[in-house]
């Protein structure tokens, strides 16, 4: 119990974050109960949100580091396309049967995600480019490349092995959750257990003390930016097998959600503070409003000045706890001046 | 009869993690060129902070009086500062390097006449005016990212001059500078003094000091220790002033026999940071590096470390010839640096104890697929904590919650933990305390004991004296002067080894003063 | 003795040298491949399609210059031009000064705001402007609503406005066309931001705090000043901007503009804006809008449709930006500053 109180008391972000996620919960089990609370809709969920999930992992990997990634939606777009070029190929289709087209689909959109990660990561770390201009550049550039190869119109046109994936379930859970899933893990754990995740931190806390304590910034910088960029090209095909195309300009309201959600999950957007766990509670946090925000049948735009307000909310809560932080601290230190003048 | 412009009395400032300034009092006459020296860290650049309004003094006991009138110490602020005619010129110079010398010297004085619109007529106007008071002329169209040092540390006297400063404050102005500049730059003092207008130097470099200065005040640890006038002026004295010799330090003696060198470097040269430079340190040797500000020490530490790519020379590791391109390559041959800006280079001050020491040896900490052995780091944290004493409530402590010394040894336990063979230290004790200097200078000799290669860069010349086995001592990228065991075991090292800090300046100024 | 001085001076690679250079090879190029390229007709449409964005950059400028970022300014637009627009239908004042003036103080109330939250929270402008983009659209389309006003509702002044011109030519197949009168907006603009950025102080107080906030304090400066202004002044010109583009469609849709402004912010670093603040020129600004329109406008002439526009664009943004941050790079490692 002691123990608990001390962990709550040293990440109050999530702290908040859980009691928050739960007061939501039961607020709305008691007001719309059974009809945001039933099976169907938690299975329309899952399906909903393992694309954009997948993202705001990405995006959260990228402010972890005190960067940002706004590339990362027409990332997932190109490598959705690019997937899409694959499987919409029917020569490629003819000769080697549906299995190994997908494959090959699946392989170059991971290339091509995680590729337009590591060109963000080079950008940044090699060129000095700040994050927002050089993902900015790269975002233009990689919806350019989707557009001139599309036209802009959807591909489509996809074998039915691919697109049963973006539908099928496992004793009811999706697929693509189980996918996401697997991957939140695997970073969450990568982030919170190994070595190199806490170099990420350390970079993001102070890049210049980082470099002067022999860590490698620019290669740990480079690889957080391929992973998102990894993650963006799981997305993309997650994109290409629920919805059964390809196109330009998909899911472009991810790119603020996933920011919302970052922060909402206390990651600091200069870098160096948060847990890549509370992502989860984040996104269920958001899933769950959003459903209920169709059952009270809000607009899109109203959830947008929801998700605003929210966000903005968030970075007061933050400022608000960092003060009140600094502050004790300030009172740990002069007790400590106090002994050392004796 | 004379007046003073400014007159501050018990004056006190306590920052997060140091009380920088106590109970201070300082006069300043109209027309005086006075001098505040002292080490690093001693409170004179927290003086200037306060009197211009940069920062706040505390609040309590403690008066300035401003040409005349007392001034409300809670309510001074930059404007209220500049408007008595107090006018400072950083180290950093705080020009705007995007802009045009005219603007440079201008801008101000506009700013303080509250206007709303500029013109270019005035503003050259102004810059002029300003330039010919001082009797330099300067291309008024240059940006000032494309002038040299020297031509900005004028733009900045400009500025103040076009502000009608009755107190001008010079925090370290001739660091970036030649001979020749330096030569410049003192003449201009003396014609400021000429027009009634009081100038406060803040230097290390005793000479230029003494060669102008009409007084000195010395600061140590916050404390204002001495006022000296221009016929008590003496070198050694006020080095003994700035150092206070009241505290002994054990002295470090070599026990190690063998004398193959772990560190060697050959002929290494970079144009404009240091010129052919050879030193070679052995196993348990604590080599002293000093010199002045800008003669290339930090440089050359920052190469050896792999932050500072090398022009020309070698440095070898037990004999073989090395590359280290980055700290990566630096920790993997044995070397750790204590870097001099403790606070941005050395420590990750929101994170805790555990992350500080581990995080040049992560790589130790995991196990084989990479995963943190979390009892691992907590058993070295706690290693660390005992083994140098820090005053800490556990190791999960944050450290930005730690006072200077304490951090110290947290930067201190992080390298000791990468066992390196060579360790060289930056400034090991700027901002801290007397009880945890002589801790930190009893655990550097321990590790030298060890077998450990040290090098200690300092501008403390008692620091050097009571650690370092062997000195060497730089001007302006060259090595002038090295002192092997014997030496340092003579009676007189520290005067020597201040004489070769200042002598070549002195012996300049000298000549320099016969001819004026 | 002074013209001396100028021969010796190093001839510098600067960004608006760079931009002009593509702009005239792209320009030979495709008068090459379709000689119907050079035609006033051609210059006077990107004029007018391209005044909106040129003016917001204006704004976009000087507030990169002080080292912040707005990504609000379209949301600002819209709802500033959606409001005025609809306060003209509902009181009938069928003036366009009027639609402008109640556009302005919209633009400057919305800009305010984030001013005041950027510089109490002192947090990433980027992702306050944000949450503010959200916040004022979502309450433009939550409790203004989302009709589109078509051009048959639209008042008058603004159809009247929209198609202005200085003066009408008719070309040799009887085609009709002329100079908007957009032109003298973004004139006036431009030669506002001018004499601002250069001849005021609350100008140089702009470059200032970009270069360093913290010698513009020790200059004596006042950061709150000057965040407020850069904010309110791109919230006006953002208000302008909407109004512009809903004159341009003789249309007024709540849900557009929103989601272009990273092409905008796009633009103005192509020409030369430094989003680390205290630097960026007028010149180097509208080169780069006028890049992002010539490619828009024209890759149809190089038989690219319109889809290429943003390959070109990327293309470009990422050449200059990496030889800036690169030649940045290099000074700050000599001078031991080690930024990624």
């Amino acid at each position: 119990m002691k123990k608990l109180k001390a962990s709550m008391r040293s990440d109050l972000t999530l702290t908040i974050l859980v009691f928050f996620t739960i007061a939501i919960l039961v607020f709305l089990a008691i007001t719309l109960g059974p009809k945001v609370y039933n099976g169907r809709n938690f299975q329309s969920m899952a399906f909903q949100i393992s694309e954009f999930a997948v993202l705001a992992f990405g995006m959260g990997l990228a402010m972890l580091l005190g960067g940002i990634d706004l590339s990362i939606v027409a990332n997932a777009n190109l490598s959705g396309i690019m997937c899409a070029f694959v499987l919409s190929n029917a020569a490629i289709v003819a000769s080697l049967g549906d299995g190994a087209t997908i494959a090959i689909a699946v392989i170059v959109a991971l290339v091509v995600g995680t590729v337009g990660g590591l060109f963000n990561g080079f950008l940044i770390a090699k060129c000095s480019v700040h994050p927002i201009v050089a993902t900015l550049g790269t975002m233009t550039l990689y919806n350019g490349i989707s557009t001139a190869s599309t036209g802009g119109n959807g591909v489509s046109g996809f074998p039915k092995a691919f697109t049963n994936l973006g539908v099928a379930t496992v004793s009811g859970v999706p697929v693509l959750f189980i996918i996401f899933m697997v991957l939140a893990i695997i970073v969450i754990f990568v982030m919170t257990y190994t070595g190199f995740g806490k170099k990420i931190y350390m970079i993001g806390e102070n890049h210049t003390a980082a470099r002067f304590s022999a860590i490698n910034n620019e290669k740990c910088i480079m690889i957080i930016y391929a992973m998102a960029g990894f993650l963006a090209g799981v997305s993309g095909i997650m994109i290409s097998a629920r919805v059964n195309s390809s196109k330009v300009g998909y899911g472009d309201t991810y790119q603020l959600q996933a920011i919302l959600v970052a922060v909402l999950a206390g990651i600091s957007p200069s870098g160096g503070k948060g847990k890549m766990a509370g992502i989860l509670l984040a996104l269920a946090c958001t899933q769950i409003l959003q459903s209920a925000f169709t059952v009270w049948q809000f607009t899109p735009y109203s959830k947008k000045l929801i998700w605003g307000v929210m966000l903005l909310a968030m970075l007061f809560v933050n400022k608000i706890i960092d003060y009140l932080d600094t502050q004790k601290q300030k009172q740990l230190l002069d007790l400590q001046l106090a002994q050392d003048a004796e | 009869m004379e007046k003073n412009v400014l007159v501050a009395t018990n004056i006190s400032k306590s920052y997060v993690g140091v009380r920088a300034l106590d109970k201070v009092s300082v006069t300043i006459k109209e027309g005086e060129v006075k001098c505040l020296a002292g080490e690093n860290g001693c409170g004179k650049s927290t003086f200037v902070k306060l009197m211009s309004g940069v920062e706040l003094a505390d609040k309590g006991e403690g008066t300035i009086v401003l040409n005349g009138r007392e001034i409300d110490k809670s309510k001074h602020n930059v404007i209220s500062a500049i408007n008595e005619g107090i006018q400072v010129i950083y180290q950093d110079l705080s020009l705007f390097d995007n802009m045009t010398v005219a603007e440079n010297i201008a801008l101000n004085k506009m700013i303080k006449e509250k206007r709303k619109l500029t013109n270019k007529k005035e503003v050259y106007e102004i810059a002029k005016a300003a330039l010919e008071q001082i009797g330099v002329e300067m291309d008024l169209d240059a940006i000032i990212q494309e002038i040299s040092i020297a031509n900005r540390q004028i733009v900045a006297i400009c500025r103040a001059l076009a502000l009608d400063a009755k107190l001008l404050f010079m925090d370290e102005p001739t660091t970036a500078l030649t001979k020749k500049e330096i030569e410049r730059l003192l003449d201009i003092v003396r014609a400021l003094k000429a027009k009634g207008i009081a100038v406060v130097f803040i230097s290390h470099k005793l000479d230029e000091v003494m060669s102008v200065a009409d007084s000195i005040t010395v600061f140590r640890d916050g404390k204002l220790v001495k006022n000296m006038e221009k016929d008590e002026f003496d070198v050694k004295k006020l080095v003994y002033y700035m150092t206070g010799r009241e505290v002994e330090y054990s002295h470090y003696e070599r026990k190690n026999t063998s004398d193959a060198p772990v560190l060697e470097l050959k002929n290494m040269t970079k144009t404009g940071q240091y010129n052919n430079i050879n030193l070679s340190v052995r196993a348990g040797d604590i080599v002293g590096l000093t010199g002045l500000l800008g003669s290339g020490r930090t440089e050359l530490a920052l190469s050896v470390f792999g932050l500072n790519p090398i022009e020309k020379g070698e440095i070898c590791l037990n004999g073989k010839p090395v590359k280290i391109g980055s700290p990566v390559d630096a920790v993997r041959n044995g070397i750790a640096l204590l870097p001099e800006e403790r606070a941005t280079q050395g420590l990750l001050l929101n994170k805790d104890m555990t992350d500080n020491v581990s995080v040049a040896i992560l790589k130790q900490m995991t196990n084989a697929v990479g995963i943190l052995n979390k009892k691992k780091r907590y058993d070295l944290a706690n290693q660390m904590i005992k083994r140098f004493r820090v005053r800490i409530p556990n190791a999960d402590t944050l450290i930005k919650t730690l006072s200077g010394g304490n951090q110290q040894k947290v930067v201190l336990g992080k390298w000791v933990a990468s066992e390196p063979k060579l360790f060289i230290l930056d400034s090991p004790t700027v901002g801290v305390d007397i009880g945890s200097k002589s801790e930190i200078y009893e655990q550097i000799q321990a590790l030298a004991a060890e077998g450990m290669a040290v090098i200690i860069i300092s501008d403390e010349v008692e620091e050097i004296c009571a650690n370092c086995n062997r000195v060497t001592v730089m001007f302006q990228g060259n090595i002038v002067k090295e002192f092997d065991e014997a030496d340092m075991k003579g009676e007189d090292a520290q005067d020597k080894i201040t004489e070769a800090i200042h002598s070549l300046t002195k012996s300049k100024a000298g000549k320099e003063s016969e001819t004026v | 003795m002074s013209k001396m001085k100028d021969s010796k001076k190093k001839f510098t690679f600067t960004t608006e040298k760079f931009l002009i250079l593509i702009i005239v090879l792209y320009c030979i190029v495709v008068t090459c491949v379709n000689p119907g390229f050079f035609s006033a007709a051609t210059l006077f449409d990107m004029i007018k399609s391209s005044a909106g964005s040129m003016v917001v950059a204006m704004g976009l400028l000087l507030v990169i210059i002080t080292g912040g970022i707005d990504v609000s300014f379209t949301a600002v637009a819209i709802s500033s031009g959606y409001i005025a627009t609809t306060i003209m239908m509902n009181t009938g004042i069928n003036n366009i000064f009027f639609g402008f003036a109640i556009a302005i103080i919209i633009g400057i109330v919305l800009g305010l705001i984030n001013a005041v939250l950027i510089h109490v929270t002192k947090m990433e402008p980027f992702i306050i402007t944000l949450a503010t983009q959200s916040i004022f659209h979502g309450c433009l389309t939550t409790f203004v609503g989302t009709k589109n006003i078509g051009s048959v509702d639209i008042p008058t002044a603004i159809t009247k406005f929209g198609g202005a011109r200085l003066f009408t030519m008719t070309d040799e197949y009887g085609n009709k066309t002329g100079l908007s009168i957009y032109i003298l907006i973004v004139i006036a603009v431009v030669a506002l931001t001018w004499w601002i950025m250069y001849k005021t102080m609350l100008g140089r107080s702009v470059f200032a705090l970009g270069c360093s906030a913290e010698s513009a304090r020790r200059a004596g400066f006042n950061s709150w000043k000057t965040h407020l202004f850069v904010y309110a002044y791109i919230g006006m010109l953002g208000a302008i901007y909407g109004m512009l583009s809903i004159g341009g469609v003789n249309a007024c849709n709540p849900v557009s503009m929103v989601g272009t402004e990273l092409t905008i912010i796009a633009a103005v670093i192509i020409g030369g804006a430094k989003v680390t603040g205290g630097s960026g020129s007028i010149l180097g600004t509208l080169l780069g809008v006028f890049i992002m329109y010539l490619f828009n406008q024209t890759l149809v002439f190089l038989g690219f449709s319109s889809s290429w526009n943003n390959l070109f664009l990327g293309v470009v943004l990422i050449v200059s930006i990496v030889i800036t941050s690169y030649q940045e790079r290099r000074k700050n490692r000599r001078l031991f500053i080690f930024t990624e």
